[in-house]
């Protein structure tokens, strides 16, 4: 069966959108959480949370204070935001409309729920009050689809553009909160390295690997092995590693892959080359803006290779 | 008799498609009358509200457009089935697939020899100037001489009971989707009436409509490319494209997913490079099929597609320049056609059709505006009509100036009285008005779909079945005077 590149590019796109959604409310929810924990006058601002998702300049148009309800209310409610969740999850159902030939029945009825549930209650879940329940409903639903998805989905090309959309957000979302972590300890003149442990902890708990990692490297939470766990361990569904094979394993079996591989391979090597418990906080800083720039390339090239095609 | 349809009369105004005269169930529909007057009342709205639950679930909806904004609205159905007995129904078959040859042998000799032109059976002018005539088109002859391959002609039952024609949609005509899943709800909630009925099947339209594009394939495949082309899900019908392309296996494009190569051969755009296309079902009017040829400004498109259709590499599904038959000038002589080029009398009646360009019929119109139906030749969905004795004297005077103004675009009729059935409103049962779309498929053969899509229009005493103006639809049933 053949899978038309406008197909293909919509359900990539879908597959990032509710990746999107997906982790931006994990961060969030990890986020609060560490803030409630660190003691007044020590915690880190939540413009940490605009600057992980790169959206200083869209933040910036609509508000002034980077106080707390201000970029909650850009991360959950803001339309505008492309990083929103808001934003995210009307995305995906718009591709999700154009698409239901090609998915489960089921996607599109919880899709549109999600949509639906989104739309009702973001708005008044800005505040911590609400917000809890709001970005759990959030991951529980968007895993409910992507599980319905990985369990129902026929493995043809459908599939693989989803898995690859999944993927490349997901490593894209894992290295930002990385840089986070780093970010916010790059600060060093603010004395927190009593606190560094926690932020750690949390950034962790926002992947869903805490649990992992305690039983893989220890119940100590230290920078370098989180950085190297988190990069490396081929086993955790949210490391940077398990994403980049991922990617690779979907595009093998697509015709003109060569370009593309050739970027998932070069950015495997350099994710091998680095070495977390050497690197110095800055050389982590930049190694992550080289390793985004390098997933930018890789879905500019999937998307000219297989969804705007030159018609020869 | 539950005491919803206790007020329930055939006051003899109107043809009652179920309710005799007398007052008692006509023959064919004894059994559902029967079955659906014994029901409690809230047995009634229970069935009701099961319908519009299963319309939820399936999806069925239509958009309509207004105020600047797309709505998607759940289709609107009332669960009271229309009957037609079969017997009734293989006359009116006959003549609709008698009409389906005749306007695809008119297509076909207007594109190339005219003939009945020359020979003087309808005026030159009428066809050559109308905006339905598309010179690109000139000198095609697509396979088995069919242009036409689906077409949807609309027709009302008058007082008599006899079918007249309403009109031939003949550009790209929808609703056949919702004929389908109307059959579905109806299996849904009243399944103790397919056990004593024996129905006419319906759902085997997707792979009729398969087989007829299938013929059309320039190569010869066993399973031919064929791409439904939609303009996209802000169309009012996408729902249907959407069904359709499911229903057969075939692709759903948009414009930009086509692309004509240099060996003219159109291709469509996949993950696995371009693959062929054989035939493009396209559900856009000719006005935005090639910006090359119609249109420039057209997106909805594909650059070159005439090219392609004109050097027999790809087959279009209703052919380019077919409108020119659905005009309601060329309407009225349809019969004409008929008798000149199948030597045969139509079997089907047309509605006795005022010309405003005739200076006798024009005087005739304006001067009974209050009697007539007027319509603009063409436009469809029900816009832009006055209905004579619904108008006001403004609206009427309104309509004269522009029948002086540019009498070659206005036609009248008769108000023909359109036939009832009982529906179901709010918690009673009354009469509505309603029309049928039956659909005919033509290619090598001709095949008449048993029945249609019945539209009703829900508001009382209204005459506008459609769907965009407060049109609801009823399952259509063609039953076996068996017993």
């Amino acid at each position: 069966m053949s899978m038309l590149s406008r197909v293909a590019d919509r359900l990539y796109w879908m597959a990032r959108y509710l990746e999107r959604a997906e982790d931006t409310a994990r961060l969030t929810q990890a986020y609060t959480h560490l803030v409630m924990d660190i003691p007044g006058g020590s915690e880190p601002g939540w413009e940490i949370l605009v600057s992980i998702l790169d959206a200083e300049a869209a933040y910036a148009e609509h508000f002034r204070v980077h106080n707390e309800l201000n970029v909650l209310k850009f991360l959950i409610a803001d339309t505008d935001n492309p990083g929103g969740i808001s934003t995210s999850v009307r995305n995906a159902r718009e591709n999700v409309r154009t698409t239901r030939d090609v998915l489960p029945g089921e996607v599109w009825e919880h899709v549109n729920e999600l949509y639906l549930y989104t739309r009702e209650n973001a708005e008044k879940s800005v505040g911590r009050r609400n917000r809890h329940e709001f970005l759990h409903q959030i991951v529980a639903r968007c895993q409910m689809i992507n599980g319905m998805m990985m369990s129902t989905l026929c493995r043809d090309h459908a599939y693989r553009f989803i898995k690859v959309g999944h993927m490349l957000e997901r490593a894209d979302m894992t290295t930002r909160v990385i840089d986070v972590g780093a970010g916010a300890l790059l600060g060093v003149d603010r004395h927190h390295t009593a606190v560094d442990p926690l932020i750690w902890a949390s950034l962790l708990q926002s992947l869903s690997a805490m649990g992992t990692y305690r039983r893989t490297i220890g119940p100590l939470v230290e920078a370098e092995s989180v950085v190297e766990f988190v990069f490396q361990e081929p086993s955790l569904p949210r490391s940077v590693r398990f994403c980049l094979n991922g990617i690779r394993q979907e595009l093998v079996p697509l015709h003109n892959h060569r370009e593309a591989l050739k970027v998932v391979d070069r950015t495997r090597r350099k994710l091998s080359r680095f070495k977390a418990d050497t690197a110095s906080r800055e050389q982590l800083h930049r190694f992550i803006d080289g390793f985004q720039v390098e997933l930018n390339t890789l879905s500019e090239i999937i998307s000219q290779t297989w969804f705007s095609p030159p018609q020869e | 008799m539950n005491k919803s349809w206790k007020s329930y009369k055939n006051t003899g105004d109107f043809f009652d498609e179920l309710i005799a005269p007398g007052g008692g169930p006509r023959v064919v529909a004894r059994r559902l009358v029967n079955l659906l007057q014994e029901l409690p009342g809230e047995e009634m709205a229970a069935r009701r509200a099961a319908a519009e639950l299963a319309i939820r679930d399936m999806g069925i909806s239509f958009t309509i457009y207004t105020e600047g904004k797309n709505i998607d609205r759940a289709w609107p159905f009332d669960i009271i089935p229309r009957v037609i007995a079969a017997k009734d129904w293989a006359a009116v078959s006959r003549g609709l697939a008698q009409r389906s040859r005749a306007l695809n042998r008119f297509i076909d000799d207007i594109y190339n020899k005219q003939k009945i032109l020359a020979d003087g059976i309808l005026p030159a002018d009428i066809v050559l100037d109308s905006g339905n005539y598309k010179p690109q088109c000139a000198g095609m002859s697509p396979r088995y001489g069919a242009w036409a391959h689906i077409c949807g002609t609309d027709l009302v039952r008058d007082k008599d009971g006899k079918f007249y024609v309403l009109e031939d949609n003949l550009r790209v005509p929808s609703g056949v989707s919702y004929m389908l899943e109307n059959r579905e709800i109806t299996k849904r909630v009243l399944p103790e009436l397919f056990e004593n009925y024996s129905i006419q099947p319906v759902d085997d339209y997707p792979s009729r409509l398969y087989k007829t594009l299938a013929s059309l394939s320039p190569r010869d495949r066993r399973r031919p490319c064929i791409a439904v082309l939609t303009p996209g899900i802000f169309n009012s019908a996408y729902f249907e494209h959407s069904f359709l392309a499911r229903g057969m296996g075939a692709e759903l494009v948009e414009g930009p997913d086509l692309f004509v190569d240099d060996d003219e051969c159109v291709y469509m755009l996949t993950v696995d490079g371009p693959e062929r296309v054989d035939v493009i079902y396209r559900r856009i009017d000719d006005d935005f099929l090639d910006p090359e040829a119609f249109r420039k400004d057209s997106v909805l498109g594909i650059p070159g597609v005439m090219r392609a259709w004109k050097a027999g590499n790809v087959a279009i599904a209703n052919a380019p320049g077919s409108g020119v038959a659905d005009d309601k000038v060329v309407y009225a002589f349809v019969p004409d056609m008929i008798r000149y080029y199948l030597k045969e009398e139509p079997a089907l009646a047309s509605v006795k059709t005022y010309l405003c360009m005739k200076e006798k019929d024009r005087e005739y119109v304006l001067a009974n505006l209050d009697k007539l139906v007027v319509k603009p030749a063409n436009e469809s969905g029900g816009y832009g009509i006055m209905v004579g004795p619904h108008a006001t004297r403004a609206k009427r005077a309104e309509f004269g100036r522009l029948i002086e103004k540019n009498p070659r675009n206005y036609i009248a009729q008769p108000t023909l009285s359109l036939s009832t059935a009982p529906t179901y409103i709010d918690d009673t049962v009354e009469p509505r008005h309603l029309d049928l779309r039956p659909f005919i498929l033509h290619s090598k053969e001709t095949w008449v779909t048993p029945g249609g899509l019945t539209r009703v229009a829900l508001v009382k005493g209204s005459l506008v079945v459609n769907s965009s103006q407060g049109g609801g639809s009823k399952d259509t049933w063609i039953v076996e005077a068996s017993k």
